[in-house]
């Protein structure tokens, strides 16, 4: 009788060894990154980030992947490439991540390339522009719909061209994502035979922009293409609303940062009127996918919280697409496999809340998802206003499009 | 004065056979990544040390220097390729003639003049490069590292090796200023300028000399940061946050003495390092704030004046 419970006892005490090593076994799955939350980059980064967080918490509730739970591991790299490296290195080699998501932006991905590459890791990218063009990591894909690198600059071309235009005026910031539209944009023009009548860069750190405006608008363009950043977005709008721009104008913006953010938009109001900007994802009918409308719902509860931008349609969607995709990679493949994922996601196309994404070699999408849209009937100081559909109306693609172009730009103004 | 230089020199073997061995032994990469950074704040820090601390020129254009040294190797390594000695050895060369061109300025600017100068250099240079298309410009560039060389393995191993003997010498050159007349010197100007020349101090070619030699360190130091990112940007490389960490490094640790500098840069660089991949929040820059309020009030003359005040104090009970 003894010996049988101490037989008892020591078959249960190996069966529990073995239920803990089972247990083991189900460590979460590590899903390892940098966000910009200080410096230049932190508001986009923070809304980014909560963004990739709804899912984790969503495909948590569903009882994780290949049964195990999502955990995410994430450091702030302070908006900066020389912080990058190393963080990712620690992520590798210290926290034996499973999956690496890039952090957002450009500058702080760029150093991450060559030892992604290097080490055979996938790398979904967040938003960063043209980034593996001369690294060539076939294990690249990026969640930002800017597709084939010309494609925005074609879209807003397109319409100018359709609405009469002949002759652009080019005006960008002299920094690395407004100099590479401001590229596009002359190559797209000369391809179009549009006559290039004004070409000018201005520093980053300008904030008066009469002067540069009233160049503009002697050489008297049809098309106005603009690629600036949050800053100088508001200060030229501001010196448009002073001064004016010309009855000519027919198209104006195009590649303007900082007009999706709420903040800005709200602070900005009636002055956004008119303009006709590149955008990801925006509010109107069309643009809901499966699951958009809930996500939506959660984020804009926990963005109040949180304090990030309380509208989130430029990035935060696409955070939580990049999580749609290499979910429906694992649950495709079975395993974390770097290299059956990446096949996986390059054969295939993803049904996510932003649409249905299919990448091309180079690891951008193959056909390009920014939209341009139209602002109207924006009041002043409401952000709210911008939750209901109807004040960006959607130019370009056609699919998508929910309304027509009012030109000329004056008239849109009022 | 003869024993202390051997412990010196023994040390600094010591130092580097060590991180020799870590490249053979240690497989994990993180060591290197983090660890290039704090050895890369050491060599800013001390040469920051040699006129901010010895001469008393506070110079907040660290990241001007830093930034040439990433550029000159960015433009050496894509026009000719250039290997990793000789875009360190350009990138001195260079910061040795922007040092002599900033101790000129020094015959004109005093105390906040003079620091309000470096700032805007800062932003000049910054600016230049910004819209100079050859090195990639506002958009930044990346590079492909060329193969490594024996006995390492690992690229990134081989720049912490580097970075490693860039300390050793610049902690030797700012050993050797503070203990020859150089240094005597450097002390008298600091304390009071006019009263040194009038006793017959050479200031105008001390003052020269500091700078030459902390500009070519800072440059050397910044050099091989192209090789570590395999990619440039201005707003990185000429980030201000170089200088504003060098300065407190070099405050915290104290001014006084060459290892002050050292001190310090190990002190905040390991916080930094160790705070990114912990706390990783708007939290770490405070935490760096509050170290650097604490340390001014508590401890003015930094780590080396704590030693050195415990040491007197014991000295006098056992007296």
């Amino acid at each position: 009788m003894k010996r049988r419970t101490l037989l008892g006892g020591a078959v249960a005490v190996a069966l529990l060894g073995l239920d803990s090593a089972a247990l083991a076994q189900q460590a979460p799955i590590k899903i390892g990154m940098s966000m910009a939350q200080t410096g230049g980059l932190a508001g986009g980064g923070k809304a980014s980030l909560l963004g990739i967080e709804v899912w984790r918490d969503d495909v948590n509730a569903k009882g994780g992947l290949l049964g195990r739970k999502v955990e995410l591991v994430v450091y702030d790299d302070k908006s900066s490439a020389s912080e990058t490296p190393a963080i990712y290195s620690k992520l590798l080699d210290v926290d034996k991540v499973d999956i690496l998501f890039a952090p957002y932006a450009t500058v702080p991905t760029a150093p991450l390339m060559p030892l992604v590459k290097q080490r055979g890791m996938l790398l979904i990218g967040n938003f960063s522009f043209q980034v593996n063009s001369k690294v060539g990591h076939d294990m690249w894909f990026n969640n930002a719909p800017w597709g084939p690198a010309d494609s925005w600059a074609s879209s807003f071309l397109d319409l100018g061209q359709k609405a009469g235009g002949k002759s652009i005026a080019l005006l960008a910031a002299d920094q690395e994502f407004a100099q590479n539209l401001a590229k596009t944009a002359r190559e797209v023009a000369t391809k179009l035979g549009m006559q290039v009548v004004f070409d000018q860069a201005y520093p980053p750190s300008t904030v008066e922009f009469s002067g540069i405006l009233r160049a503009l608008k002697a050489a008297k363009p049809d098309i106005v293409y603009v690629a600036s950043y949050p800053p100088d977005s508001a200060g030229i709008l501001r010196a448009v609303n002073e001064i004016g721009i010309g009855d000519n104008v027919k198209l104006f913006g195009g590649g303007m940062v900082g007009l999706q953010f709420g903040t800005v938009m709200e602070n900005l109001g009636s002055l956004l009127n008119g303009v006709v900007n590149y955008n990801t994802w925006l509010p109107e009918p069309q643009m809901y996918n499966d699951g958009t409308k809930a996500f939506f719902e959660t984020y804009t509860k926990r963005a109040v919280e949180a304090k990030v931008d309380p509208l989130g349609y430029y990035l935060a969607p696409y955070g939580y697409a990049s999580g749609q995709m290499i979910e429906q990679a694992i649950k495709a493949v079975g395993s974390l496999d770097q290299k059956a994922l990446a096949k996986y996601l390059r054969e295939n196309t993803h049904k996510t809340i932003v649409g249905s994404i299919t990448f091309a070699a180079d690891g951008e999408w193959k056909e390009s998802g920014v939209v341009q849209a139209q602002f109207r009937g924006v009041k002043d100081k409401n952000i709210e206003q911008f939750r209901s559909p109807g004040k960006q109306v959607i130019l370009f693609p056609a699919k998508l499009k929910s309304g027509d172009l009012i030109t000329p730009f004056e008239a849109a103004r009022k | 004065m003869k024993r202390t230089g051997i412990y010196f020199w023994t040390g600094a073997a010591l130092f580097l056979g060590a991180a020799l061995l870590m490249t053979q032994v240690i497989g994990n990469q993180y060591p290197f990544f983090a660890g290039y950074v704090i050895l890369q704040f050491i060599v800013l820090a001390v040469a920051w040390s040699i006129l901010g601390g010895y001469a008393g020129y506070v110079n907040f254009g660290t990241a001007a220097f830093f930034g040439i040294g990433v550029y000159t190797s960015v433009f050496l390594f894509k026009a000719t390729g250039a290997p990793l000695p000789v875009q360190i050895a350009a990138a001195a060369a260079i910061g040795a003639l922007m040092g002599f061109a900033l101790g000129l300025l020094t015959l004109r600017m005093q105390g906040i003049f003079f620091s309000i100068a470096t700032i805007a250099a800062t932003i000049i240079i910054e600016t230049a490069i910004t819209n100079w298309r050859y090195v990639g410009g506002a958009a930044g560039i990346q590079l492909q590292r060329p193969a490594v060389t024996a006995p390492f393995d690992n690229y990134v191993e081989m720049l912490f090796f580097v970075q490693a003997m860039l300390v050793v010498l610049a902690v030797a050159i700012s050993r050797y200023i503070q203990r020859s007349w150089m240094g005597r010197g450097l002390q008298a100007l600091k304390d009071d300028e006019l009263a040194a020349e009038c006793t017959g101090v050479p200031t105008l070619r001390l003052k020269l000399m500091a700078c030459v030699i902390s500009g070519a360190l800072m440059c050397a130091a910044g050099a091989p940061g192209a090789m570590y990112l395999q990619y440039a940007d201005p707003s990185s490389a000429f980030n201000l946050n170089y200088s504003v960490s060098t300065l407190a490094m070099s405050l915290i640790g104290g001014t006084a003495h060459w290892a002050g500098p050292v001190i310090g840069a190990i002190v905040l660089g390991t916080t930094q390092q160790l705070l990114t991949v912990t706390i990783s929040s708007e939290v770490n820059v405070l935490v760096l704030g509050v170290m650097l309020v604490l340390f001014v009030v508590a401890a003015p003359e930094g780590i080396i004046g704590l030693v050195r005040k415990v040491r007197r104090k014991r000295n006098e009970g056992e007296g």
